[in-house]
């Protein structure tokens, strides 16, 4: 059989139908999600997020048949694979997908077994442990034909993919977006990220076996544009009191924002994702039925504990309203311009707030507890992650200080229960939330 | 016999003293040359080991490396009071992390100069580097009022390329070379902090088999340098030549230096190195008349480095041709705690040394910490396995 053939049956025919069947069941059945009465139910869309999602790792499954694979860091300029036709992986997404299944400590358990240690970050580590045991929740990860890796997250994902371009034998593709100290990038730092992306493209070509074709390149932009434009809307949409979804709410929406960017499918989701919070907030429904006091979050989620933390807090009336890390997503949605595809790309993909000083996430933060009406912030100290992670700490104390708001500190990190100790936590949380009043 | 070194504090009075500037430079990858050129001697900071790191700790995190804890809590507590500049070139998210502090929140008097280093050697990577210099040119005009010219940077780097084609020789002839370990590395190390002119006089001194006595040594009565060992003292371990079991040592730092004495008396003997602030530093000289680009090509055209972006399997070669050329029998990565650059690498180098045939062993330490009996003992077991 055609390799052609077993995907088509595998995914078009069987899989599509299991997993829409799947998600016809999951409405009917209503909204499952919360067991805290205190908690309204998930949006109604979830079971149509989860099914794009689960669409997307099936698809990627049978992906080596028919179509060249690419992994990419998360901030990479997916728009040029996208417009390449390129299957798109992000390590990282299923990375927290492991996380919030659970097995990412077994899996990083691999990687630890294979000489890595656990002082680098866990992300890395559960898919290290997946590329070198063949574990994974989704099934089975395809093979990359091309590796891109964008530092405008962090410096760790350079050496984690040097680890997979020898591993795999494939070409490494790097986009290095100089980090942004002050204000503004320099504009020989914006210039130098253009250059390579321009660079970037025959290496892509060549491995696709296809020419870039600028019109389908500006359509993607275009349906990016779209997509963070609809995240950021739907995020925004918590100005108002009651917030109609929580932080919680978006970590598990966020998905298809990250991994299927330039999709038109992501675009009509977060659409009618939009008309639905409108719709609750036109039935005066919170996301926490009796809001008290509002939260904002800094730093990945912990995704392991992602329930109780939510119904913990909401227990209490306290309703996490804003997240930095939902907010990238989709804050550089002006810096887009489909018509100018690579000197916005340049722009956009050096500005993500990893990428800028922690005097701007500071700014960043200030801001949002301004827009959201917050009465605090909890801020994720994550071990894993230390470009988020470092200057929180002066943070913490600027905030309190400047904005006279309560703000905690939380050690724990986002992938690896080891480094999360429940009964310290929960008392933290408590005092924290006595604190709010 | 290692010539007379002038310390660390008497160099920083005597460019003060001259009317020059000093500033401090943290790990790992920055052009001396474009410094020097405006009359600013850079004097690095690896740590510096055991200092208060509480300091540090009210702004950074336990899971951060103690070099860069320690720098912060030796600024905080008064140590980088001396100088005029404080420059952070980026190598790390932590490096990355402490200077965007140090320019937000921690604000020292000193101006902050950030370095962006490129993590790869394409054409675009050393343009931007050479961008990158002319924008630290243009905060050197500003802080020094100086603007010297391209004759004037070329004569810099001219300076620099020679003191490190001497350092180069220094580590290809340390088996001939009669000092000891401990001597060999204070002599290297005290790159970190002397003029160019004054290490190609030393090292030409200890090439040639003579002692020195130059003006600058008579000037301050030179005693050996002991400032980045603590109390090392001068010690008579066996020279390098032809004794002892040959190792490679890699990582970042050897700190303490009293590593060396301890290797040395546990019969092993350090022939080659691919340690940060050591061998990966012995940079090729540039090619381009302009100076910018000189300096930038100079700097990516290093050994591998995984800060510089280098890719795992030119580490592995490099070790490989080192280990071969020097004729180690294995090599000893050590490490400082939390360093993801290093930590990374090690599985994919450790495998590929196995296949060659070259056993090797990892250490980690902490900048604030003794050098441990257990790190002691699995180097002695090494040792013995290899010998």
């Amino acid at each position: 059989m055609s390799g052609r053939l077993v995907y088509h049956l595998n995914v078009s025919v069987l899989g599509r139908t299991f997993l829409r069947v799947q998600r016809w069941q999951a409405e009917q059945r209503g909204a499952s999600g919360w067991k805290s009465q205190h908690l309204a139910p998930p949006l109604k869309i979830s079971p149509r997020v989860k099914e794009l999602v689960a669409r997307h790792w099936l698809e990627a499954r049978y992906a080596n048949l028919h179509r060249k694979v690419a992994w990419v860091t998360s901030g990479a300029p997916v728009e040029l694979l996208k417009a390449l036709d390129y299957c798109v992986i992000y390590p990282e997404n299923h990375a927290a997908i492991c996380g919030t299944a659970r097995v990412a400590v077994d899996m990083a358990s691999e990687a630890e077994n294979a000489g890595y240690s656990r002082d680098i970050c866990s992300y890395a580590r559960t898919d290290l442990g997946a590329m070198l045991s063949g574990k994974t929740p989704v099934g089975k990860l395809p093979k990359p034909d091309l590796l891109l890796a964008c530092t405008n997250i962090c410096q760790t994902v350079l050496f984690w993919y040097r680890v997979l371009a020898r591993h795999f034998n494939a070409p490494l593709v790097l986009i290095d977006t100089p980090f942004v100290y002050y204000e503004k990038a320099s504009e020989h730092a914006v210039e130098f990220v253009k250059r390579q992306l321009e660079e970037a493209v025959p290496v892509m070509e060549r491995t696709a076996g296809r020419s870039l074709d600028e019109r389908k390149l500006q359509e993607v932009g275009r349906l990016s544009r779209m997509a963070s434009q609809l995240w950021m809307e739907i995020m925004q949409r918590n100005h108002h009191r009651p917030a109609p979804i929580t932080a919680f709410d978006q970590f598990t929406q966020m998905a298809p924002v990250v991994e299927l960017r330039g999709d038109a499918a992501t675009v009509d989701l977060y659409a009618a994702m939009l008309k639905e919070v409108d719709e609750r907030i036109t039935r005066g429904i919170g996301a926490v039925k009796n809001e008290r006091k509002r939260l904002l979050w800094d730093n990945l989620p912990i995704w392991y504990r992602l329930r109780y933390l939510a119904e913990f807090l909401g227990e209490h009336g306290v309703a996490l309203v804003a997240s930095t890390y939902t907010n990238a997503w989709g804050e550089l949605t002006a810096l887009i311009d489909p018509e100018r595809p690579f000197e916005s790309m340049a722009r956009t993909y050096t500005y993500p707030i990893l990428n800028r000083g922690t005097g701007h996430k500071l700014a960043t933060m200030k801001r949002m507890i301004d827009e959201y009406h917050l009465d605090g912030a909890i801020l994720h100290s994550d071990r894993s992650c230390k470009p988020y992670s470092i200057g929180q700490i002066d943070q913490r104390d600027r905030l309190i200080r400047d904005c006279g708001v309560p703000a905690l500190l939380l050690e724990a990190d986002h992938n690896d229960s080891r480094c999360y100790s429940e009964e310290p936590v929960a008392n933290r949380l408590a005092a924290f939330v006595e604190m709010l009043g | 016999m290692l010539p007379a070194i002038p310390r660390r504090s008497e160099i920083i009075r005597a460019q003060q003293d001259r009317g020059g500037l000093v500033a401090a430079v943290l790990p790992i990858h920055y052009s001396r040359a474009l410094l020097r050129a405006f009359d600013v001697l850079p004097v690095e900071v690896w740590g510096p080991p055991n200092v208060d790191a509480s300091y540090g700790a009210a702004h950074l995190q336990p899971y951060v490396c103690s070099l860069v804890r320690n720098a912060l809590s030796f600024l905080r507590t008064g140590g980088l009071d001396v100088v005029d500049v404080i420059v952070v070139p980026h190598a790390c998210d932590s490096l990355q992390g402490l200077g965007s502090i140090l320019i937000d929140f921690v604000r020292p008097s000193q101006p902050v100069i950030p370095l962006y280093l490129p993590r790869g050697m394409r054409e675009s990577d050393i343009q931007f580097l050479a961008e990158e210099f002319r924008s630290v040119y243009r905060q050197l005009e500003d802080i020094t009022h100086r603007s010297p010219s391209n004759a004037d940077l070329m004569a810099s780097i001219e300076r620099e390329e020679a003191a490190d084609a001497l350092l180069a020789q220094l580590h290809q002839r340390r088996p001939q070379l009669a000092l000891t370990q401990t001597e060999f590395y204070r002599l290297v190390r005290a790159r970190e902090y002397l003029p160019a002119e004054t290490c190609s006089e030393l090292a030409r001194a200890v090439l040639d088999g003579r002692p020195t006595d130059s003006p600058l040594q008579r000037a301050f009565n030179c005693q050996p340098d002991d400032s980045s060992s603590g109390n090392a003292a001068p010690t008579r371990n066996p020279p390098l030549k032809g004794e002892g079991i040959p190792i490679l040592l890699s990582g970042i730092v050897p700190e303490p230096m009293s590593l060396f004495e301890s290797i040395a008396e546990m019969g092993g003997v350090i022939v080659a190195d691919d340690l940060a602030c050591c061998g990966r530093r012995l940079y090729p000289p540039g090619k381009s008349k302009d100076a910018f680009l000189r300096m930038a090509e100079g700097l990516l055209g290093g050994p591998p480095d995984p800060m510089r972006g280098s890719p795992i399997q030119e580490r592995l070669d490099h070790l490989l041709r080192l280990t071969r050329a020097s004729g180690a029998r294995g090599v000893v990565f050590y490490d400082v705690k939390f360093c993801e650059p290093e930590l990374y690498d090690l599985p994919d180098l450790r495998r590929g040394l196995q296949e060659a045939g070259i056993p090797s062993a990892t250490i980690e330490v902490d900048l604030n910490d003794p050098l441990s009996h257990q790190a002691l003992t699995r180097i002695e077991a090494f040792l013995e396995m290899i010998a």
